[in-house]
């Protein structure tokens, strides 16, 4: 089945604005990296989110930022366990060559709620060496950093001083040349995205390395 | 340096006009309609920029027969030229380039377009191109090789610019890795419509209800959905970019103050949704645009907009909206990874009508897997949405696949092709294997655009006469003239693709064929 009705389970507050989605899996399958199309029944209206959650989580999670003046995201903010949410997919190649597992590093550059995919890929793929560097305002950010193993989680936080780096995603890569070997993916806004591609490049790193997922 | 960028005309022994600009699906018309290349022609308004001598050669637009074009290329003597390809029309452009580089044996041939960036040694193999482009984003790829090879004259060796399959001196082939997926929009230029003559597209186009029409610098780059598997916007080498309003609104002024345009159409994949769609419905309304009797259009997927937007969008002046309707079927449009669900298509298309606007579906038949009940589907819910109101134009498609999108690659996986010949690809008949004789399909095709003539139908436009819009009535006395010429014309293509074994020759004369 590739579409349907999910019944929430909760709506976790993370900040303000940020929430993880839970819903019932319903034996929804997808490929971690992949994202659903997600709407209220009967609006007629839906938008993409990343799935949060790993391919053996018994539920679905999506990390949402509330848009300001958005159609859905505030919407489902105030849903409630036991209400509905239309889920339609998986689609989408934002995804790891499983052959490659075995065989190379990965790094992953996220801001915001771009780490979504990362966070899929961490709880999916056991034996996946990876680093994460995940840029955000303020610390409340690091969206359950417990749930990555020890080291390989780097906050970047233009706000708080008390974090790994301080400052963008972007100043920690010009500080820390990364391993030109690895398989880059970057995630979030197009501004960092085109910034870190840049910086990539300058050290040499083929652009066959590094996949992209601008967020909209 | 100069500067070809070139769009020969192609036209068939019967004829019709290959419409190719703008990675359009090929097909040929008689009466044809002239999209502007929107990427090519921010390109050359880059290179233009960037003090390149740059000569805007559309063959088509500029009524030249292939002749013509032809002597006039070869007297202008361009350093480079500029090809833009998609997969029916392969064989054509490899013969006529490799006709041009004996009469140019100087100039650097480029080839462009998604069926040769997806394989570009093929190209390099079938003609002597010097370079292929494995890039979409043509203009940003374009500002910086042009410079390159006008400042090193051992460019094949040293040209590293990403994306890019070059001739080498020793006639070899190297890439230089992958294109950049992911390119600031605004970085390049909004298009110089004096450059590129821009009221040679502004009147032979079915989609504009008033003319001059023009086509806006696209505000989306790709798509932002990208998952649909016939789509060539579809890939992992592809993501997609946007365009800031501000900067897309500051055009639409430009265009309707200086230019006198009265229909601007944005071809992006996609448009905005959401708050940028909102902030630009707003930004026409505060500038006052919306009373400049100008109307704007766009294309866009169901569930993308929802109620408030489209009143604001129609509010605003837009009217023509193109959203695809692939089929009728739920499991279609699961293997077409659509993304969307017919339960709310008709809600969203009454949005739109209730609202103002004019709904154009684009709807395809022929899927290698469309059983005779499920095209039945799409026959009958695509004349129930047209007889009710719900839409007010469509086009129907043969589903052809191309350009190695999914589709096209799934096809060829599960030995559903029928031919390997690319002059086969122009949608003017069937190349896959179905379940059903192709013929039930060309007949559901007819049975759709029959739809303009149907008592219902034509009652229906009527009563639209009773809003008072001015639309309505310029859709029923001047666009339906126009839209019944252009129903003539798709049925004597179908009319035409049982009798004959081939669309026909293309000009110059084939030479050789894909093996």
């Amino acid at each position: 089945m590739r579409s349907g009705l999910h019944k929430v389970i909760g709506i976790d507050r993370l900040t303000d604005l940020t929430y993880m989605l839970r819903l019932e899996r319903n034996d929804m399958s997808f490929v971690p990296g992949q994202c659903f199309n997600l709407g209220l029944p009967d609006t007629a209206v839906n938008r993409e989110y990343s799935s949060y959650s790993g391919i053996y989580d018994e539920e679905l999670q999506f990390l949402i930022r509330q848009v300001e003046g958005g159609q859905v995201s505030p919407k489902f903010k105030h849903l409630r366990a036991g209400d509905t949410v239309e889920v339609d997919g998986a689609y989408g190649m934002f995804v790891i060559d499983p052959e490659l597992i075995e065989t190379r590093k990965f790094y992953f550059i996220a801001t915001g709620t771009g780490i979504a995919p990362f966070h899929c890929f961490a709880k999916s793929y056991r034996n996946l060496d990876y680093q994460l560097i995940h840029g955000t305002r303020h610390g409340n950010e690091c969206y359950h950093r417990q749930d990555y193993e020890k080291g390989r989680y780097i906050n970047c936080s233009t706000a708080d001083s008390n974090s790994e780096f301080h400052g963008r995603v972007t100043d920690y890569l010009k500080a820390n040349p990364p391993p030109v070997d690895a398989m880059f993916y970057l995630c979030g806004n197009r501004n960092m995205i085109n910034e870190a591609y840049d910086i990539l490049r300058s050290h040499a790193i083929s652009s066959s390395q590094i996949i992209t997922e601008v967020f909209f | 340096m100069k500067v070809a960028i070139s769009y020969p005309p192609i036209i068939n022994d019967r004829g019709q006009k290959a419409m190719v600009s703008q990675n359009r699906n090929v097909q040929f018309f008689k009466t044809p309609t002239y999209l502007l290349p929107v990427v090519h022609a921010q390109a050359a308004t880059w290179l233009k920029k960037l003090g390149f001598e740059v000569i805007w050669d559309d063959g088509n637009a500029q009524l030249k027969t292939y002749d013509k074009w032809y002597q006039d290329l070869v007297a202008m003597a361009p350093d480079v030229v500029v090809f833009e390809s998609t997969t029916p029309v392969m064989n054509f452009y490899w013969r006529t380039t490799s006709q041009l580089k004996k009469a140019l044996p100087n100039t650097v041939f480029i080839m462009t377009g998604y069926h040769s960036m997806r394989r570009p040694e093929e190209t390099l193999e079938e003609a002597p191109f010097d370079i292929v482009l494995r890039s979409n984003h043509v203009d940003f790829v374009l500002s910086k090789l042009i410079p390159a090879i006008a400042g090193d004259s051992d460019w094949r060796q040293n040209c590293d610019i990403e994306g890019l399959v070059i001739r080498e001196a020793s006639g070899k082939f190297r890439s230089t890795g992958h294109f950049r997926q992911v390119e600031p929009l605004e970085r390049s230029p909004i298009i110089d419509r004096d450059l590129v003559a821009w009221r040679n597209y502004a009147f032979e186009n079915g989609n504009y209800l008033q003319t001059p029409g023009t086509y806006a610098t696209s505000v989306v780059r790709d798509c932002m959905f990208g998952k649909c598997t016939f789509c060539r916007y579809n890939g992992p080498d592809l993501t997609f970019s946007i365009l800031p309003v501000e900067k897309s609104l500051d055009e639409y002024e430009r265009l309707i103050n200086d230019y006198g345009v009265k229909e601007i159409f944005d071809d992006s994949g996609v448009w905005y949704r959401g708050k940028e769609a909102r902030e630009f419905a707003e930004g026409i309304i505060k500038r006052g645009l919306h009373k400049k009797g100008c109307y704007f259009g766009f294309n866009t997927r169901f569930e993308y907009l929802d109620k408030d937007t489209i009143e604001l969008l129609a509010k605003a002046n837009f009217r023509f909206v193109l959203i695809g309707l692939e089929a009728a079927d739920e499991e279609t449009l699961v293997k077409l990874n659509k993304g969307y669900q017919l339960q709310h298509v008709e809600r969203s298309l009454k949005w739109m009508s209730d609202a103002g606007l004019h709904p154009h579906l684009t709807v395809m038949v022929g899927y290698y897997w469309q059983t005779r009940e499920q095209l039945r589907q799409t026959v009958d819910f695509v004349k129930s949405l047209m007889f009710r109101g719900l839409a007010r134009t469509m086009q129907v498609t043969l589903c052809t696949p191309l350009d190695f999108t999914p589709y096209h690659l799934e096809c060829i996986s599960k030995d559903v092709m029928l031919t390997k010949n690319y002059d086969d690809f122009d949608m003017s008949k069937l190349i896959v294997k179905t379940p059903i004789p192709h013929s039930e399909y060309y007949d559901a095709v007819k049975e759709l655009y029959g739809i303009a003539f149907h008592p219902k139908f034509l009652l229906r436009q009527v009563r639209f006469l009773l809003t008072f819009r001015k639309r309505d009535w310029q859709f029923l006395f001047t666009y339906g003239i126009r839209a019944i010429r252009r129903v003539r014309n798709h049925i004597f293509n179908l009319t035409s693709a049982d009798a004959e074994p081939k669309q026909g020759t293309l000009n110059p004369p084939a030479g050789n064929s894909l093996t």
